[in-house]
């Protein structure tokens, strides 16, 4: 990097730009004054207060981190055995089931959510969690089978084939040798669709009810509504939540390792 | 579910004890290309027995089908006397070398030891005795906790040996072990993998393409070519008398002469012999009984290090190539060039008759 000033400036800067707008959100939710303004007047944590007390957040970010669980967890539980069914088996097809899983990430948002929101909950009257579950899954399926395939691609079947050599059965195997491997894949996938998912705007736009709100929607609600600093104590605390899961993965297994995933 | 002789089918034939595996009318299609086409071979107890030949000849096809990877199309594979054609791979109790190596990168060098052991439910204190025991006779017992990923490709490669050893396979298969070592390593290895083998009594099969690894490191040869065994044999009974011209071919004859129809003779570049025009030899009628003397021209001169290759062309534009060892003979063939008139000989014991042009 030292020798080359060009790319060292271009990091610098990238890393102003990505950095700075973030920072400025963190200070003034410490402000001791009653406007969103920069540079904070005094020193408080009363907005933080204020934000932990104001219901609609709590009770959003409730649903939407129950929200965000559920469907990572039932996206990787299909994506993972869709994934090792694209890259282990012979079918004919392979490629158009693997750009089906895909396809997700091309269609616009609001056309799931339309379509879901005509289907499921005025045709079939099914409530709004269950549309926006259905709605988060599908979002979710290109990452969970894309970023676990990734894995597998690399993948030496002669591993796998070495362990039934050894007198593993095809279920041993799996559990011993080919999910141990897929482990970096499934994990930057949980990762990836988590994220996805809890910030997911247009699908809880069109999918949300009075009784199933989700905290984007609540955020942006509340900033069209007041413009004070509880906004920005309250991104302050998805921030730092955000920043202790990401140690929690670089600890465990490293972001390198995480995100090699994709790019491999 | 250790035992893999367990609940066989009572086999119709009973094979000599000394047969630790047979393919009886094995053959592998896939859809309209025949890798395997029907063959019979037997692999005898105690030995090192090496397929060899070109690439797409069959010998890994047959290898993966004796390790129970790949079902034959049809054909039967007995393992110590036993019909094991439908066993799945974790029954049949073989130890498999990979190409690749194919360890388990998740888990230590002592731990991809004794994989085979845990699930042969083998006590821990047995289990840690046996791992360092397969570990020592690689010579890799100070790498125990090592990941793979720590290793050298030598290295990684005697921790699969290891782990194939450690669950006393038997069989012990290796599928082009020593292909992706540099040319240093390949050789020494050759030497390893006899020590090991002599060493535990095992039979060994080994999947080669290099004749010269082969010709080392047999005790028998299987040649193969298309789907189809050419020859079995010792090592110096394929190499000295070839069946067929590609056999030949394939072992560095490069000679290849038809005297008027009398049969196909074949000499390898080492055992020509290459005089200057006119100088008077033996001459009888040219047959493999008499040796030959035959006149060419001088097409090309490559140096190669301990030899020289001179390409000459004979009278009825047939190509031969003489292998000439640098000081040896006379130096003043150091001096040949191309067009240069010259007498190729060969003497009665160095020609191998070889049949009519089929195989």
């Amino acid at each position: 990097m030292r020798n080359r000033p060009f790319l060292f400036t271009l990091a610098i800067v990238g890393y102003v730009i990505m950095i700075v707008p973030i920072l400025f959100v963190v200070l003034s939710s410490f402000t001791a004054g009653s406007t969103l303004s920069f540079p904070p007047q005094g020193f408080s944590l009363q907005w933080f207060e204020k934000a932990l007390a104001y219901e609609p957040f709590i009770d959003s970010l409730g649903s939407s981190l129950l929200l965000a669980i559920l469907t990572t967890l039932i996206a990787l539980g299909l994506g993972v055995p869709i994934a090792l069914a694209i890259a282990r088996s012979n079918l004919r097809g392979k490629a158009f089931v693997q750009s089906l899983f895909v396809s997700p990430l091309i269609v616009p948002e609001l056309v799931i959510g339309l379509a879901l929101y005509q289907q499921v909950m005025i045709t079939l009257r099914l409530d709004s969690f269950i549309a926006l579950m259905l709605g988060h899954i599908v979002i979710l399926l290109p990452y969970a089978v894309r970023v676990t395939g990734a894995t597998l691609a690399l993948g030496d079947t002669s591993i796998e084939d070495a362990a039934r050599g050894l007198g593993a059965s095809p279920f041993h195997t799996f559990r011993t040798v080919t999910l141990p491997l897929m482990r970096p894949g499934i994990i930057s996938a949980a990762l990836l669709s988590f994220i996805t998912s809890f910030n997911n705007v247009p699908l809880s736009l069109l999918l949300q009810s009075r009784e199933f709100r989700t905290f984007p929607v609540t955020m942006l609600d509340y900033v069209q509504q007041s413009y004070d600093p509880m906004i920005a104590a309250m991104s302050t605390l998805i921030m730092a939540g955000t920043v202790v899961i990401a140690i929690i993965a670089e600890r465990t297994v490293g972001f390198a390792k995480i995100f090699g995933g994709i790019n491999k | 579910m250790s035992t893999p002789a367990s609940g066989a089918t009572a086999s119709s034939t009973t094979p000599l004890s000394s047969v630790a595996a047979e393919f009886v009318g094995v053959s592998q299609v896939y859809g309209s290309s025949v890798a395997v086409d029907n063959i019979d071979l037997q692999i005898e107890q105690g030995k090192l027995t090496t397929l060899l030949g070109p690439s797409g000849c069959g010998k890994t096809t047959s290898l993966r089908m004796l390790a129970g990877y790949l079902a034959p199309t049809s054909g039967e594979i007995r393992i110590n006397g036993v019909d094991s054609t439908r066993l799945p791979p974790e029954k049949r109790n073989l130890g498999m070398v990979f190409q690749s190596y194919a360890l388990f990168p998740h888990m230590t060098v002592a731990d991809n030891v004794a994989y085979g052991l845990k699930l042969r439910k083998v006590a821990a204190k047995e289990r840690d005795a046996r791992v360092a025991e397969c570990l020592d006779l690689v010579g890799l017992g100070h790498l125990a906790d090592r990941k793979p990923k720590a290793l050298s490709g030598g290295q990684q490669q005697r921790v699969a040996l290891a782990r194939a050893i450690a669950i006393r396979p038997s069989l012990l298969l290796l599928d082009e072990p020593l292909s992706n070592l540099d040319a240093r390593l390949r050789v020494q290895m050759r030497t390893e993998i006899r020590r090991i083998q002599s060493e535990t009594g095992l039979t060994v099969v080994l999947v080669t393409h290099d004749q010269d690894e082969a010709l080392e490191m047999s005790d028998a040869m299987v040649l193969m070519r298309a789907g189809k065994i050419m020859q079995t044999g010792s090592p110096t009974d394929v190499f000295t008398a070839p069946a067929n011209r590609f056999v030949a071919d394939f072992l560095g004859y490069e000679n290849f002469l038809d005297f008027d129809g009398r049969g196909l003779i074949t000499v390898r570049p080492e055992h020509l012999r290459l005089q200057p025009a006119g100088v008077p030899v033996y001459a009888g009628t040219p047959s493999s009984a008499n040796g030959f003397v035959l006149p060419a021209t001088v097409t090309s001169v490559a140096y190669r290090g301990t030899d020289e290759i001179v390409t000459v062309t004979t009278a009825d534009a047939t190509p031969l190539k003489v292998s000439m060892h640098r000081g040896s003979s006379s130096a003043h063939l150091a001096r040949l060039h191309p067009g240069d008139a010259v007498d190729i000989s060969a003497s009665a014991g160095d020609i191998v008759s070889l049949p009519a042009e089929a195989a």
